[in-house]
C-alpha cells in the first residue's frame, strides 16, 4: 500500500496504480481527453496534468505511477492556464465557432434544421452534439476565446466504407481509436501517419478500411471523444435518451449489448455493454429492426392474392389448418427465438403431432463452451472456422483469459484475416482439413495426402507437444474430429439457443422433413429451407418475406422488441429485453404460439415436451474430382443470419462487407472459364443446380470456388462440381 | 614511429576530398616502393574543419600540419617533406588574422587552446585498426576494472569524476547507473544514444567514426558496472562510415575476446547491436529512441516512469550518449580524481562543441567545462570573418538559445547555460555576425523544431506551429501589436505543457532572441524594419548614384529586368519589377560596390 497526498488530502494506492486512477476513486476530478479505461494509458493530450511538489515541470497524472510520499496538487492557476492554452491550441485544429460562441445556449433551439450540412464546420453541424467530451471540457475550463488562428485541415470526409464515416478535419489526435484497434481488437487497422502538425489517424497507404483488417467491430467509433468517426446509420436521428441493456441474439455468443432509445421510443443504436461485440450487434440491429423490405402485418392468400388481414383471423385459419393436417405437418423452425417459444413451439408440435426439425447438425451432448477451463500454455486448434469473422468476441475472450500463453494454430484451405493473424496457419489442400488434423495426432491414413509438408506438420506437433491442446471446430463444416482423449474438441455452434435445442431433440433433419412424402403442410418459423415438392398449405412465420408462394404469412418481432431469455455457447441463459414497442403489428413468437393453442384449445403450459432425437449429424462424402466435376466447391456456414436472411441481402453495408450470395471464384478458374466479377454462373454437381453471380478471390485455394451456406440455396457440405458461365451481364 | 602521413577521412574530410589524397598518396608509395619508408594512416576526423583537407607529417618525431590539400600537392608533400623534411609553406596554415604561419600542429591556436582528451586519439589511431586503439592503452581500462574493482567501484568512481551526460540534460552519468544497478531484473539493456539529429552538432559522429573502439569500451565497463549483457548503439543511418566503424569494430572485439561471452576471462558477458535510426530528430529522445528500438514509430512517451525503471521491452535499460561512453575508459585508468580536476565545480571534464557559423576556424572543439564563450569563439575559434562584429551565439542546436555578446564572459557549464535561457544540448555551437536576422534565426530552428516534432502532444504540434505563424507574420512586416507577448506567452506555456524534451525546449530560440535582442523584434513590428536586412519583404536593393560605375552588369544579370539606366551613367533599381533576388549585389564589381541593401522596404 502506498501512502501519497493529492490536494492535500492522504490517499492510498495500489502497486502499479496510477495517480489519475487513484484521483478518479477518491472523486477528484482530472479532466482527461485521450484517457480511457480500457486503454492503456498515453499521456498524450495534457490534460490531466499535475504538479508534483519539488519537481520542475507539471506531469501527466495518467502515466504518473503513484509514489510514496508524493505531494500532488491537481488544481492550480498554473494547470488552469496550461489546460486552458492546451485545449484553446486542441480547438484551433477543430471546429468550435459554436463552442465559444456567447449564444449557444440560445442557438439550440433555431437552427435544428442546419444539421445536415455535409460538412461539420460547428456543434450544430455535428452528428456528436451534445455528445462530445470537447464541449464538456470547454465549460470546465470555462474558454470563452480561441487566440489563435483556426486551421481547417480540409480533409473529405471519408464515406466510401460501410457502417461508419470518418470526418478527420474533426480528430483530435488523442489516439483512443488507435490504441483501442490495437491492444484490444488486435487488429491494428488504425495507426498514425506523419508527424509533428501533419499528424493523421488513418490506414496504412490511407486504404479503405473495406481493404484493410478492419473488423467493423466499430469499437473505435465508440471511444472516439469528438465527431470525427460516426457510425453511419442514425447519424443524424436524435439523441439517445435512454439505455436498454440487453442481448444480441445473432450469434450464439450473445454479447451484452446496450440498446439506447431517443425520446420517442426510437431505437437508435446498438452499442457494446463495457464489452467487445462485432460488426453484426454494432451496426446490424437497428436497420434491420427498421429494415424497409419488414413485413410487420399478417397476411394471407385470398383468391390467389395477398392481402393483410388482422391477427385472429390469420391465427384461426393457421389453427385449423394445423389441425387439418395434425400427423402431416413439418415444423421446421430457427433458433432465434426466445428459450420460452422454444419451449411453447415443442409443446404445440406434440400436440399437433407435428414432425420438427431446425437448420442444425446437433450433438445430444450440447457441451457448454467453459472459459475458465482453459489453463495458460494452451494451444487452440480451430480448423475450418473464420473465428476473427464469425466469433470475434470470443477469440478477444479467449486471449484474454489464457492471456499468459496462449498459441492459435489454424487449419483452413481458405486465407482469411484469422489464417493471417494466427500464430501458425497450416494450409491443407480443399477439404483435406480434417485429415491434417488426423495426421497430427498419428492417426488414420498413414500417406500424407493434405499438401502440408511433412517438416510444417512435425513443426506443428512440436507446438502441440506438453500443452493442453484444444480443437476448435463449427460442426457445420465437419466430419467426426479424430483425436485422442486427451484432447479436447469443442463444437462452434454459430446460432444462439444450439444448446436448448440439443437438449429438446428433433425429429430428424430439415432435408428428412423437407423429402417426407406424407407431409402436406409446412409451417416455417424463422428459416428459408429449400422446398423440393408442393405442399397443401405453406405457413410462414418470419419478419421479412421468403423466396417462395406462401398461404399465410405471421410477422413476428425481433430479438429487441421481446422478453425473455436465451442460451448461449457458454451455456449462460441471458435476458432479451422488449427495449421497444413491437415494430407495426408484428408479435412475439411466444405470444403467436399461446394464441395458436387458445384457439386449438389446448393448455400448452401443462406438458413436457416429448422426448425426441438427440443426435444428429449429416454424413459427409468424400469430394474428388472428376473429369465430369472438376472443381471443388467448399461450403461454410455463413453466420451472418437472421430468420433465414442472409444479413448481406438484408443490409448494403453486410453485402459490401462480404458477398453472402454470391459464389466465390478462385483466381485460376476464374482465369481459366473466363470469368469476371458480377457475371453469372452455374454450379452444377450430382445433388445440385444452381445459378450465381460469381465473385473472384484470391484467398480461395487453387481449383477452388466458395459458398456461403444458405439453407435455400440447399447447399450444405463440400463436394466437386462443374462451373458454367451462363451470362456476361452484370448485375 | 616510423615517418607516416596522417590523412583527416572523417565523412567530411572525404566529403572535401580525402579519398583522392588517399588514393594519390598510396599510388605513389605503390610506384615508388617506399612501403618501407613511411606509413599511410587514413584515421577519422581531426577536428579542424576549416582546414580539410588537411593532413600531418609525422616526421622526425614532429608533426606537420598542412592544410585544404589538393590531389597534385601529395606527391610534393611526400617528396619534400616526407622523405627530406623540407617544410612547404604554401600548404601551412595562417592565421587570417595576424597572417602568422604555423609549422607544428600543437602550435596552432585552435589546437593549443583545447584540451582534446576524446578527440586526440582521432589522430593517432585507424578506426579500423583495433591494435592501434590498444597500443594506445585502449581496453586497459576495461581490464582494470574487470580485474581490480567490483561492479560498485565502477559506479562510485563515475559517481566521485562528476561525469554528467553529455547529451545535453547533464544528468550524473553515476547516479543513473546505480539507480539501474539497483533495479531488479535479469534483464538490463545498455543503449548508446548516437541518434545526433541537432543540425550543426557532429561530435558523435566524429568519435565513432574515429575511434569507435572508446565508446565500445566505455559501454562494456558500463554493462559491467550495471550488470547488463546487451548493449544497443542506436545510430542514425545518415552515418554510413560510423555504422561501418563501428561494425568493423565490434566485430574485431568480439574476435579478441573482448565482447561476447566471458570477456577477458571473467565470468561477464556482454554484447552490442547495432540499431540504425531512420533519421527522425525526436528518436534522440530517450523513451522515443527506445520505442524505435522496438520497432514501432518513434514518439515519446511521459516520464516517470523513466528507462533505468522500465526501458526497452519494459526492462530497465540505462542510456547514455556517445561522448558519454567515451569518458568512461579515460575515468577508469585515470582516476575519478583526475577527471574531477578538470571542469567547474558542478560540471566536470571535457566537453566537445562543435562550432560553426560565421567564424574563422569552424571545427569540433574540445574544452574544459567553465572555459568562455569569449576563449572558443576568439582564441580557439579565431574570431568572426570579414573583420565583422559578433552578434550571437545558438548554444545547443535547435532546442538552445542565441546568447548576446554582453554574455561573453560567461563560463560554460550545464548551468550557467541553462541560467541564460540556453542549454548545453549536445554541444552545437553556431556563432552569428552582426548581419544575422534574429527574429530570421528563431523562425529557422522553430520552424526545424516544428517539423521535426512527433505530433503527439498538442503543445508542441500545435503551439509551435502557431508560434511559426506568428514569426513568419513578423518577418512579412506583418506582425501586429501584443505579438512579442504573444510568443512569450505561447512559448512559456509550450515550454512547460509539453510531453517530451523536444517541446519543452523547443521555444528557447524564440524566447532568448525575444530576451536579448527584443528591439529587432519591434522594429520589424513597429517600424517594418530588418536592422540585419535579411528578411526579405522588409528590404529593398537601391544602387548608390554616388558609387556606381554604369558597367552594365547588374542590368544584364537581373532576371527581372528591373535594372535600367544607360552605360556609363548610373543605374537606378525599379522597386516594382524587383523580386529582391539578390543577384545584383552579387555581381556588381568589388571596385564600386554600389548595391545596397536598405529596410524598411521603398515602396
Amino acid at each position: 500500500m502506498i501512502e501519497l497526498m493529492i490536494d492535500g488530502k492522504k490517499v492510498t494506492a495500489q502497486k502499479g496504480e496510477t495517480v489519475l486512477k487513484v484521483a478518479q476513486r477518491y472523486n477528484i476530478y482530472i479532466p482527461t481527453l485521450c484517457y480511457h479505461k480500457d486503454l492503456s494509458p498515453y499521456g498524450g493530450c495534457r490534460l490531466c496534468i499535475v504538479e508534483v511538489e519539488g519537481w520542475p515541470l507539471p506531469v501527466a497524472s495518467c502515466t504518473l505511477p503513484a509514489q510514496e510520499g508524493l505531494k500532488v496538487k491537481t488544481d492550480t492557476p498554473l494547470l488552469k492556464d496550461l489546460r486552458r492554452f492546451t485545449l484553446q491550441l486542441i480547438l484551433s485544429e477543430h471546429p468550435h465557432a459554436c463552442l465559444i460562441c456567447d449564444r449557444k445556449e440560445d442557438c439550440a433551439h433555431y437552427m435544428e434544421c442546419i444539421q445536415k450540412a455535409p460538412i461539420t464546420f460547428g456543434c450544430k453541424f455535428c452528428p456528436s452534439n451534445n455528445d462530445c467530451e470537447l464541449q464538456t471540457l470547454v465549460d470546465y475550463l470555462e474558454i470563452k476565446d480561441i487566440p489563435f488562428d483556426f486551421h481547417y485541415r480540409s480533409l473529405m470526409v471519408e464515406r466510401y466504407d460501410p457502417f461508419f464515416e470518418r470526418d478527420y478535419n474533426l480528430c483530435i489526435l488523442c489516439g483512443r481509436c488507435v490504441r483501442m484497434c490495437q491492444e484490444v481488437r488486435g487488429a491494428a487497422t488504425l495507426d498514425f501517419h506523419h508527424r509533428g502538425p501533419d499528424t493523421l489517424v488513418g490506414t496504412a497507404f490511407r486504404l479503405p478500411h473495406l481493404e484493410t483488417g478492419c473488423q467493423f467491430c466499430g469499437a473505435c467509433v465508440d471511444v472516439c471523444p469528438t465527431g470525427a468517426l460516426r457510425e453511419r446509420y442514425g447519424k443524424w436521428q436524435a439523441k439517445s435518451e435512454k439505455s436498454v441493456r440487453a442481448t444480441c441474439a445473432l450469434c450464439n455468443i450473445g454479447c451484452s449489448i446496450n440498446l439506447n432509445i431517443d425520446s420517442e421510443g426510437k431505437l437508435v443504436s446498438s452499442t457494446p455493454d463495457n464489452n467487445q461485440i462485432c460488426v453484426r450487434g454494432r451496426f446490424g440491429i437497428v436497420p434491420m429492426v427498421y429494415h424497409a423490405r419488414r413485413l410487420t402485418r399478417p397476411l394471407m392468400k385470398k383468391d390467389n392474392r395477398l392481402v393483410e388481414v388482422e391477427w385472429e383471423e390469420a391465427l384461426s385459419y393457421v389453427a385449423s389448418k394445423l389441425d387439418e393436417h395434425r400427423g402431416k405437418t413439418g415444423l421446421l423452425f430457427g433458433s432465434h427465438m426466445t428459450i420460452e417459444a422454444l419451449e411453447s413451439l415443442y409443446r404445440l408440435a406434440d400436440d399437433l403431432r407435428c414432425s420438427i426439425a431446425a437448420p442444425l447438425d446437433i450433438d445430444g451432448k450440447g457441451e457448454p463452451l467453459k472459459l475458465e477451463e482453459f489453463k495458460d500454455e494452451s494451444v487452440f486448434l480451430v480448423v475450418n472456422t473464420d473465428m476473427i469473422r464469425d466469433f470475434s468476441p470470443l477469440l478477444l475472450m479467449l486471449r484474454m483469459q489464457s492471456k499468459i500463453q496462449s498459441t492459435i494454430i489454424v487449419i483452413d484451405s481458405l486465407e482469411n484475416k484469422f489464417t493471417n493473424m494466427a500464430d501458425l496457419w497450416l494450409q491443407p489442400k480443399p477439404g483435406k482439413e480434417f485429415e491434417t488434423v488426423s495426421l497430427l495426432f498419428g492417426r488414420g491414413k498413414k500417406r500424407n495426402t493434405t499438401g502440408i509438408s511433412h517438416e510444417t506438420l512435425e513443426r506443428c506437433k512440436d507446438i502441440l507437444k506438453k500443452r493442453n491442446v484444444y480443437v476448435l471446430y463449427n460442426p457445420a463444416h465437419s466430419r467426426r474430429i479424430d483425436v485422442p482423449k486427451s484432447v479436447r474438441t469443442l463444437p462452434l455452434y454459430s446460432s444462439i439457443n444450439t444448446l436448448k435445442i440439443c437438449e429438446l431433440g428433433t425429429d430428424g433433419s430439415v432435408d428428412d422433413i423437407l423429402k417426407k412424402k406424407t407431409i402436406d403442410c409446412l409451417y416455417a418459423i424463422g428459416v428459408l429451407p429449400r422446398l423440393q415438392k408442393g405442399y397443401k398449405t405453406v405457413i410462414v412465420q418470419n419478419c421479412f418475406p421468403p423466396p417462395f408462394e406462401f398461404d399465410v404469412f405471421l410477422p413476428t418481432v425481433t430479438f429487441v422488441e421481446t422478453r425473455g431469455s436465451v442460451i448461449n455457447i457458454e451455456g449462460k441463459v441471458k435476458k432479451v429485453r422488449r427495449a421497444i414497442d413491437p415494430v407495426g403489428k408484428s408479435k412475439p413468437d411466444d405470444w403467436i404460439f399461446q394464441r395458436m393453442s387458445e384457439i386449438l384449445k389446448y393448455d400448452i403450459k401443462r406438458r413436457r415436451p416429448r422426448q425426441r432425437k438427440k443426435k444428429l449429424s449429416r454424413v459427409f462424402e468424400d469430394m474428388g474430382t472428376s473429369k465430369k466435376y472438376p472443381v471443388n466447391l467448399l461450403v461454410r456456414e455463413n453466420c451472418y443470419m437472421y430468420q433465414g436472411h442472409p444479413l448481406s441481402s438484408l443490409m448494403k453495408g453486410f453485402q459490401r462487407l462480404r458477398d453472402d450470395t454470391a459464389l466465390w471464384i478462385s483466381v485460376d478458374v476464374a482465369k481459366k472459364l473466363r470469368i469476371k466479377d458480377n457475371m453469372h454462373v452455374r454450379v452444377i454437381s450430382r445433388n445440385i443446380n444452381l445459378e450465381l453471380h460469381a465473385r473472384v478471390s484470391d484467398n480461395l485455394p487453387e481449383n477452388s470456388v466458395l459458398i456461403y451456406n444458405h439453407p435455400f440455396l440447399g447447399v450444405d457440405q463440400n463436394q466437386a462440381v462443374r462451373i458454367e458461365c451462363i451470362t456476361k451481364e452484370t448485375r | 614511429m616510423k615517418p607516416a602521413l596522417i590523412i583527416s577521412a572523417g565523412t567530411c574530410g572525404l566529403a572535401r576530398g580525402a579519398g583522392e589524397i588517399v588514393k594519390a598518396a598510396q599510388d605513389y608509395q605503390s610506384k615508388r616502393r617506399l612501403q618501407q619508408k613511411f606509413d599511410i594512416i587514413i584515421t577519422g576526423c581531426h577536428g579542424f574543419c576549416e582546414a580539410e583537407t588537411n593532413v600531418v607529417v609525422h616526421v622526425d618525431g614532429k608533426q606537420i600540419f598542412y592544410q585544404k590539400l589538393r590531389p597534385e600537392n601529395v606527391k610534393d608533400v611526400i617528396e619534400k617533406t616526407l622523405l627530406r623534411e623540407e617544410i612547404i609553406n604554401n600548404f601551412l596554415w595562417s592565421d587570417p588574422k595576424t597572417q602568422q604561419v604555423y609549422v607544428y600542429i600543437d602550435d596552432i591556436p585552435f589546437y593549443r587552446k583545447q584540451k582534446r582528451i576524446l578527440l586526440g586519439n582521432n589522430l593517432h589511431v585507424k578506426p579500423e585498426c583495433i591494435e592501434d586503439y590498444v597500443k594506445l592503452g585502449g581496453y586497459s581500462a576495461l581490464n582494470k576494472a574487470l580485474k581490480e574493482y567490483q561492479p560498485k567501484r565502477v559506479i562510485n568512481l563515475i559517481k566521485e569524476s562528476g561525469l554528467r551526460g553529455r547529451g545535453g540534460a547533464g544528468f550524473p552519468t553515476g547516479k543513473k547507473w546505480e539507480l539501474c544497478r539497483k533495479m531488479k531484473s535479469s534483464v538490463k539493456y545498455i543503449v548508446c544514444n548516437a541518434d545526433e539529429g541537432d543540425p550543426g552538432a557532429y561530435m558523435d559522429r566524429s568519435l565513432l567514426e574515429g575511434n569507435p573502439h572508446s565508446v565500445i569500451e566505455g559501454m562494456i565497463i558500463g554493462a559491467y558496472a550495471i550488470g547488463a549483457r546487451e548493449g544497443i548503439i542506436y545510430v542514425r543511418n545518415e552515418y554510413p562510415l560510423a555504422v561501418k566503424n563501428i561494425e568493423i569494430a565490434i566485430k574485431q572485439a568480439r574476435k579478441r575476446g573482448l565482447l561476447g561471452e566471458n570477456i577477458l576471462g571473467s565470468k561477464f558477458s556482454f554484447d552490442i547491436t547495432i540499431v540504425r535510426g531512420a533519421g527522425a530528430f525526436v528518436c534522440g529522445e530517450e523513451t522515443a529512441l527506445l520505442i524505435s528500438i522496438e520497432g514501432r514509430v518513434g514518439r515519446p512517451r511521459p516520464r516517470p516512469p523513466y528507462p533505468v525503471e522500465k526501458g526497452l521491452w519494459g526492462k530497465p535499460t540505462n542510456i547514455n550518449n556517445v561522448e558519454t561512453w567515451a569518458n568512461i575508459p579515460a575515468i577508469i585508468l585515470r582516476g575519478a580524481q583526475w577527471f574531477s580536476s578538470i571542469g567547474t565545480e558542478g560540471s566536470k571534464g571535457t566537453k566537445i562543441f562543435s562550432l560553426v557559423g560565421k567564424i574563422n576556424n569552424t571545427g569540433l572543439v574540445e574544452v574544459p567545462m567553465g572555459i568562455t564563450l569569449r576563449e572558443i569563439i576568439y582564441d580557439i575559434g579565431g574570431g568572426i570573418p570579414a573583420g565583422k562584429k559578433f552578434k550571437a551565439v545558438q548554444t545547443g542546436g535547435p532546442s538552445g538559445g542565441c546568447i548576446p555578446s554582453e554574455l561573453l564572459d560567461l563560463p560554460i557549464d550545464y548551468e550557467s547555460l541553462t541560467e541564460a535561457g540556453s542549454m548545453m544540448g549536445s554541444g552545437g555551437m553556431i556563432v552569428m555576425d552582426e548581419d544575422t536576422c534574429m527574429v530570421d534565426v528563431a523562425r529557422y530552428f522553430l520552424n526545424f523544431t516544428q517539423q521535426e516534432s512527433c505530433g503527439k502532444c498538442p503543445p508542441c504540434r500545435l503551439g509551435t506551429k502557431d508560434m511559426v505563424q506568428i514569426l513568419n507574420r513578423i518577418s512579412r512586416g506583418e506582425g501586429r501589436e501584443g505579438d512579442i507577448e504573444l510568443l512569450e506567452n505561447i512559448g512559456g506555456n509550450v515550454k512547460r505543457g509539453s510531453l517530451c524534451g523536444l517541446g519543452q525546449t523547443a521555444p528557447h530560440p524564440v524566447l532568448t532572441t525575444i530576451k536579448y535582442f527584443r528591439d529587432e523584434y519591434l522594429a520589424h513590428i513597429k517600424e517594418q524594419r530588418c536592422p540585419a536586412l535579411v528578411c526579405t519583404a522588409l528590404i529593398s536593393y537601391v544602387i548608390d548614384p554616388e558609387l556606381c560605375g554604369g558597367c552594365t552588369i547588374c542590368a544584364k544579370n537581373c532576371p527581372s529586368n528591373a535594372i535600367s539606366g544607360e552605360p556609363k551613367k548610373v543605374y537606378a533599381i525599379d522597386q516594382a519589377k524587383c523580386i529582391k533576388c539578390g543577384i545584383c549585389v552579387s555581381v556588381c564589381p568589388d571596385k564600386f560596390r554600389a548595391v545596397k541593401k536598405v529596410s524598411p522596404a521603398l515602396t
